[in-house]
């Protein structure tokens, strides 16, 4: 299908722009902010000299225009910090150095995505398992008691706060019922089961927050669906309910769920800030709320800069296997 | 006439609504032998649609269906479903009025045929995939084979119509209900299809009940009809005796409302003043009354006295429910 | 000679047609190339068959669309290039009705509200009393004035569409499938008004319907279109009684008839109308006629007088003869 090949090309290359403005965005916004983030990095005393030298081996004491091509620059060729002893190297592509973390951005990234992944990627399947069940149950019961609760399950969903449930669910099943770790990540590599049991409750608690709007939009497409003509058809074949509502009720609904879930998806995998706060994970949504505390723009940047690739890569994701569950759109 | 395969008794269709029950079908007869065509003509709302709905058992589960539904001597009215399941497609089966909405969008046209034939015979998917292009290859589509992998959107509204009359005859039925089969094709796909139809009857001696409110088409492949308004039944009789005998005022007006193109045409056609009323809203004498240019002549017999189904000169079982005890004279 | 209120010089109509953004997008020529004229007073058919341009066709020449090129006068003035405003006075000369009334009505206005529209777009105020002389011009009264389009049936709202085109006060009007989604009741009532109205008012009508019948009653002069083109035009008695074009023969012979026993020629076509995206070369009629020849794949043949009809054009290189006369 050289069709797709051209067009993801294309996406790519529309994503390359986007990216590019974004990053140039986040920058002059940084440098609006009037503060030094030298100083932090200053030391005490901080003398009008050490800061000089400081804000020279940051970088700092350039243009802000400058800043950007330098970074630019270092994602193509790398680039160093300061010279002779103190030079401090970082390779290309570089993304970026962060002084207060004393690492590159691409390696925090590298160290931080696979705790967001992991938070990300099971809580999806549970939320989504969670959602479209509970929505196929509610219309299927269309006005009876279950859909009344399922219904009234996704408003509370929606309603609460994440932080707030999950500080309630650490509570109660971390120190009340003393069920599972009230925090920490232990890399899926050391020990699959403690990296589950770690995972468990963050898993639950973003999935019953984020399956509430897939348990509505799963009610709403199943009941769309289910009065369509070619319901009455599979009816009048001789199909049995079950047959009926799976395979030709759900599988129509199926494609605005599958477009919601790989946006919900994508955005969730570029940091997932309160969950990663409450439960005390260090992944890219901790480390970016740190880092702009620490005015570390690097880290800003680049983190912003691999969610929205993300974000990017998801819509791509999504547009593609549109496609491919749709014979309409594919089979033009 | 030989013994009928499909007989339905005093047929009553009532649906519970939030404004009250409406009876959609109030007491219908009819009866279909093998290898003919009963035509069952009405506008919207005289409840034509609902009476197949009926007789195959996919009504929605707020419809109470009361009387009698005699497939070959067996009574189908409370069967369970999963008996009636057995026999809807199998014995009975449904050609709807638009094919591209009965067809489910996102299966191949074969994968639905097929699925037709799997539901009722313990047959491989290969095996029940390899009749499904027999089928779509005996209703007339070139290229079956390969046809058959392709998906309903990529069918012209012709093709399509085979495709469901295919799904329809897969597990060689013995009672076809074509729900206005032609309406929604052009007049030359229109004359291919029913050519079909006929074609099959002939092959395999199917009873088919055609639904329709075209009266050219009911002329060409009707043996007897029935002329339903407001979910009764106005005039049956043979296909002879509605056209050159009509003894029902509505019946009248429907012929003279038609306009033709083998006369002249007339300066104004004859028209039925009103529109069909809404089911359930005459509730007492003739239904047809409040449109009826008879009404005068009869009296009050006509509001006060809902007629009856009685004999009048023609054929064979000539009947029609009208006060009016001789024929109308014709209006032009 | 009458005045003409609608001619159509070479009328081409385009779209572009796009599935999933990767695959190339492809051109539906819906209208390729349709003279037309209409005079004052007459009533020309527009049949034809799903695919066949007409409704397309009725939506350029009131220039509800652009068109891809071509000329359309709207009478006797060039409005091809006209857009928005300056095609006001356009419309008080050609009005639309539309096939499905329940879908061309707002259903949050009123009637009163629905038909007060036009007069507005005009730039002026209609008066409750010209709202109830609309109304009862075609057939209803005042008390539906403050009525909303779903308390109404289906026969009733094409009356609300006619009245609403009849605001204007326009001298032609273009009804795109006007009774096709009625009942056969009903529609001998709109069809019976539209004729009545044409004796009041003096109207003159383009009906577009897929449905001969329909057309036989209203039309004086028939354009029969196939794939975009006009395949035969000439007076409704002619083109009915000596169909000279293959394609007008046979969409007539597969007209059912409501004569019971009565056995007719037909001349079933095989195959479905091909896709406006690649028309056949040549005569666009030509995979599916009875009489093709070499010569329909080479060259598109033109609307060229027959039979010694003056009026009576087929675009066709082998027409039918005409019947032998009857005594």
């Amino acid at each position: 299908m050289p069709g797709l090949v051209w067009f993801v090309i294309r996406r790519l290359f529309s994503a390359l722009l986007v990216m590019l403005a974004l990053s140039l965005a986040v920058y002059l916004v940084f440098y609006a902010i009037p503060t030094d983030p030298a100083l932090l990095a200053c030391g005490k005393p901080c003398t009008p000299d050490r800061l000089e030298q400081a804000r020279h081996f940051m970088q700092l004491d350039q243009s802000t225009m400058q800043q950007y091509l330098n970074f630019l620059k270092g994602i193509v060729a790398g680039r160093s910090y300061g010279e002779g002893a103190a030079v401090l190297h970082c390779d290309a592509p570089c993304f970026g150095y962060s002084f207060p973390l004393a690492r590159p951005v691409s390696t925090l990234i590298a160290d931080r995505f696979p705790v967001t992944a992991s938070i990300a990627l099971g809580a999806a399947v549970l939320w989504l398992v969670i959602g479209v069940s509970l929505g196929v149950l509610a219309a299927l019961n269309r006005g009876r008691l279950l859909d009344r609760l399922a219904v009234g399950f996704a408003l509370i969903g929606v309603s609460t706060p994440s932080f707030l449930f999950g500080l309630l669910a650490i509570l109660v099943f971390g120190f009340w019922l003393n069920m599972v770790p009230v925090n920490g990540y232990v890399p899926l590599t050391e020990s699959p089961v403690d990296w589950a049991w770690h995972l468990v409750t963050p898993w639950l608690v973003l999935a019953v927050l984020q399956a509430s709007s897939y348990i509505r939009l799963t009610r709403a497409q199943m009941l769309e669906e289910l009065n369509l003509d070619h319901i009455t058809t599979a009816r009048a074949k001789g199909a049995g309910e079950r047959r009926v509502v799976v395979t030709h009720g759900l599988r129509g609904a199926l494609v605005p769920i599958i477009t919601l879930f790989g946006l919900d998806l994508g955005g969730l995998l570029g940091g997932a800030i309160l969950t990663e706060k409450v439960f005390s994970m260090q992944g890219l949504g901790d480390l970016l709320i740190d880092s702009v505390g620490n005015l570390d723009v690097a880290v800003v940047v680049g983190v912003t800069l691999f969610a929205a690739f993300l974000v990017i890569l998801a819509n791509l994701v999504v547009d593609i296997v549109h496609g491919a569950l749709d014979p309409r759109v594919s089979h033009g | 006439m030989a013994d009928p395969i499909l007989e339905v008794h005093d047929l009553r269709v009532t649906f519970d609504t939030e404004g009250g029950l409406v009876p959609a079908v109030d007491g219908i007869d009819f009866a279909v032998a093998p290898g003919k065509t009963l035509a069952i003509v009405g506008e919207s709302g005289s409840g034509k649609s609902v009476s197949s709905a009926a007789v195959m058992g996919i009504l929605p589960s707020n419809a109470e269906v009361k009387g009698e539904v005699l497939l070959d001597g067996r009574e189908l009215v409370g069967l369970p479903d999963d008996e009636l399941r057995k026999i809807r497609g199998n014995d009975i089966a449904l050609v709807f009025q638009d094919a591209l909405s009965a067809l489910n969008p996102y299966y191949t046209v074969g994968w639905q045929v097929a699925e037709a034939y799997r539901l009722h015979h313990a047959v491989s998917k290969k095996a029940a995939f390899k009749r499904a292009v027999e089928l779509l290859d005996k209703v007339g589509i070139p290229d079956a084979a390969r046809r058959a992998k392709s998906y309903p959107h990529e069918f012209s509204g012709g093709m399509r119509q085979r495709v469901v009359i295919a799904m329809a005859l897969v597990n060689n039925p013995r009672v076809l209900i074509a729900d206005e089969p032609t309406t929604a094709l052009d007049v030359t796909v229109q004359a291919q299809i029913m050519q079909l139809l006929a074609d099959v009857q002939e092959e395999f001696g199917t009873a088919l009940v055609l639904i329709s409110h075209d009266l050219g088409v009911v002329a060409e492949v009707a043996d007897d009809v029935l002329v339903m308004y407001a979910g009764r039944a106005a005039e049956r009789g043979t296909v002879r005796d509605l056209f050159y005998r009509a003894a029902h005022p509505y019946s009248l007006g429907l012929l003279g409302a038609m306009p033709r193109i083998d006369v002249p045409p007339k300066p104004r056609l004859t028209t039925i003043p009103g529109s069909p009323p809404s089911p359930g809203s005459i509730k007492t004498g003739c239904p047809f009354q409040p449109r009826c240019a008879y009404t005068e002549r009869v009296g009050e017999r006509c509001i006060t006295e809902r007629p009856e189904l009685t004999p009048r000169p023609g054929e064979g079982d000539h009947e029609a429910a009208c006060h009016l005890g001789r024929r109308p004279e014709v209006v032009s | 000679m009458t005045e003409e209120l609608l001619r159509l010089d070479e009328v081409r109509k385009h779209f572009g047609l796009s599935g999933a953004p990767w695959r190339a997008a492809q051109t539906v020529k819906a209208v390729d190339g349709v003279s037309l004229v209409v005079r004052k007073g007459e009533t020309v058919g527009l049949v034809g068959e799903s695919g066949s341009g007409k409704s397309t066709l009725a939506r350029v020449a009131t220039r509800l669309l652009d068109p891809t090129s071509g000329r359309v006068q709207i009478g006797g003035k060039d409005v091809t290039k006209l857009r928005g405003r300056r095609l006001r006075p356009t419309r008080r000369t050609v009005q639309m009705v539309f096939q499905d009334p329940q879908a061309s009505l707002n259903p949050r206005q009123s009637v009163g509200t629905i038909l007060s529209t036009p007069f507005r777009a005009q730039g002026t105020r209609p008066t409750r009393a010209q709202l109830i002389e609309l109304l009862e011009k075609v057939g209803l009264s005042a008390e539906h004035l403050e009525r909303y389009p779903h308390e109404f049936s289906g026969g009733q709202r094409q009356r609300i569409g006619i009245a609403r085109a009849l605001a204007v006060s326009p001298e032609l009007l273009i009804c795109d499938e006007p009774v096709s989604a009625l009942d056969v009741s009903v529609q001998a009532q709109v069809l019976n008004l539209l004729a009545d109205l044409r004796d009041e008012l003096g109207l003159s009508y383009v009906v577009v319907a897929h449905d001969l019948a329909v057309v036989r009653q209203v039309a004086s002069r028939v354009a029969v279109m196939y794939l975009g083109t006009i395949v035969e035009e000439g007076p409704a008695d002619q083109v009915y009684a000596a169909p000279a074009h293959p394609y007008t023969k046979a969409l007539l012979s597969a007209v059912p008839m409501p004569e019971p026993g009565v056995t007719r020629d037909r001349i079933v076509l095989t195959g479905d109308v091909p896709t406006p995206i690649s028309p056949p070369s040549g005569c666009p009629f030509r995979t599916r006629c009875y009489k093709a020849e070499d010569i329909c794949a080479t060259d598109r043949p033109v609307l060229e007088i027959i039979n010694g009809q003056t009026e009576h054009r087929a675009a066709c290189y082998f027409p039918e003869p005409p019947p032998p006369e009857r005594k």
